[in-house]
């Protein structure tokens, strides 16, 4: 099978000190932290990928490059197909507009089509129980409404790729399983997914496949199973170590 | 480009938003967009117009100051907002990929429609003063069309220039300050001497303005002077759009 996604020794770097106030540019004293060094994998269609590793590791940084919202310093990155993320649900959410406007918007934002929302429209406002609120602005949801408006949009994005960061954790436990299925659901479909999460259960359970990232490079790729472990076996060991 | 229209919903959406959010919490809501312009021309009806009896080319003065100052009031509003708008959408553009210059686009936007409603309230206030329409009126559209390219032009070189360096949001509003001054909005570029008239019309501005008045008026139109500012529109459109699109490849680290 030929990959959806090609990587291929890529990496960034960040310069220290860059953009901030009173930091001048180009005086080559500022120390340059390499975010991701090297980084190559495959990714064929319909596999569903975790990537674990401790903050800082550089898993955001991948995740923003494939999405491609940030740009790779070298290397390449190769898509074929939709892809669509969420770094982040309930991406400008408005507090003014109400739960149905928040809706249209949000959906649009991450990369649906007006048509596209409109067809989930009532699949999205069950998901999230908030009927009676959807014509209430969001400023007055409570959090956890606010979390449950949010990833039920995010629950009906369906681009042929799909990078989730830390998407899982929200609202009560029952919701939390609803969501949990929903994603087992997602993946039953055969839709390739990107997943990065701490909840190193969770990834073990939903992927079939795991990278282990750690300062920037590409540690371990491998059954999920086993990388996680070698995750944590490394972070126990570390924290032994301190 | 092309991805800028495969986001054209996107660009709709963002516009629709700013349009529906706008006004919450205010008593006066939509009418602030048209008020602003007309308390301004009062202001300046005062100061220049009876105080420093600025000539206004045979029209009223209030109705002269309005009509500069509603081609102005859109420039300057739509630059100021969208030279920040990178800034501004700051959490949106680190967590999301789309054309950053829809950002711009919708800004911009959203002014245009505040034109047009200020637009209304010139065709009343013509009708008060007993001012005829004009088929040259017909030319409206087009310096608008202008105006509007010149702010996003502007405002793509600036909101790539505040992404690195905040000392651009403060100069932003300084600039804006001195460039209506230097522009026919209070007073007609006729009263600039003729020796700086050319540099004059090296200001866009000029052009779009004074093509308004005579337009709306039917001044005499200085086509030589229109010419040089919609080239110089054109020019600093492209230099403008080149420089974000070769910015843009690191803003998202910098923001």
């Amino acid at each position: 099978m030929r990959p959806i996604v090609q990587v291929r020794n890529l990496c960034k770097s960040y310069r220290l000190g860059q953009g901030q106030q009173g930091g001048r540019q180009g005086t080559g004293r500022d120390a340059v932290i390499w975010a991701l060094r090297d980084v190559s994998f495959e990714v064929l269609p319909g596999e569903v990928l975790g990537i674990v590793g401790r903050n800082g590791a550089g898993k955001s940084t991948l995740l923003k490059i494939l999405s491609r919202i940030v740009r790779p310093t070298a290397g390449e990155v190769d898509i074929y197909g939709r892809l669509g993320s969420l770094l982040e649900i309930g991406m400008g959410f408005h507090p003014d507009l109400t739960g149905r406007e928040n809706v249209y918007l949000n959906g649009a934002i991450i990369g649906m089509s007006r048509g596209e929302i409109r067809r989930k429209f009532d699949e999205i406002v069950a998901f999230s129980e908030l009927e009676k609120f959807l014509d209430t602005p969001v400023k007055y949801y409570s959090s956890g409404m606010h979390l449950r408006l949010a990833f039920a949009v995010a629950a009906h994005f369906e681009p042929e790729i799909l990078i989730l960061d830390e998407v899982l954790a929200v609202g009560d436990a029952a919701f939390q399983q609803k969501c949990f299925r929903k994603m087992q659901d997602v993946i039953q479909e055969g839709r390739t997914i990107f997943f990065v999460s701490h909840d190193s259960a969770a990834v073990q359970r939903l992927c079939g496949r795991a990278l282990l990232i750690e300062a920037g490079r590409l540690k371990d790729d491998g059954p999920a199973e086993t990388v996680v472990k070698h995750y944590l076996d490394g972070a126990a060991a570390a924290a032994a170590r301190d | 480009m092309r991805e800028v229209w495969a986001h054209r919903e996107l660009l709709y959406f963002l516009i629709w938003r700013d349009l529906k959010v706008r006004y919450k919490q205010t008593a006066l809501g939509p009418a602030w967009v048209v008020l602003q312009p007309l308390l301004m021309a009062l202001v300046f009806t005062v100061f220049m117009g009876w105080l420093a009896r600025v000539p206004s080319d045979g029209v009223p003065y209030p109705l002269f100051a309005y009509a500069g100052l509603v081609p102005w009031t859109f420039f300057s509003s739509a630059v100021s907002v969208a030279g920040n708008g990178l800034i501004a959408h700051g959490p949106m553009v680190t967590k999301v990929y789309f054309p950053r210059m829809l950002i711009h686009l919708a800004l911009v936007g959203v002014r245009l429609t505040d034109l047009l409603v200020s637009f209304v309230v010139l065709f009343v206030l013509m009708l008060c003063y007993g001012v005829g329409v004009r088929p040259s009126i017909l030319l409206l559209p087009v310096l608008v069309l202008q105006a509007t390219l010149l702010a996003v032009g502007i405002a793509l070189w600036f909101s790539a220039r505040i992404a690195r360096r905040r000392d651009y949001a403060t100069l932003l509003p300084v600039l804006l300050q001195a460039w209506m001054f230097a522009s026919p909005v209070i007073y007609p570029a006729r009263l600039v001497p003729e020796r700086w008239r050319l540099l004059y019309s090296l200001n866009p501005l000029a052009g779009v303005i004074e093509g308004f008045r005579s337009a709306l008026f039917g001044l005499p139109f200085d086509w030589a002077g229109m010419v040089t500012s919609g080239a110089v529109t054109l020019l600093l459109l492209a230099y403008s759009v080149g420089s974000f699109l070769r910015a843009d490849e690191n803003l998202v680290d910098i923001i």
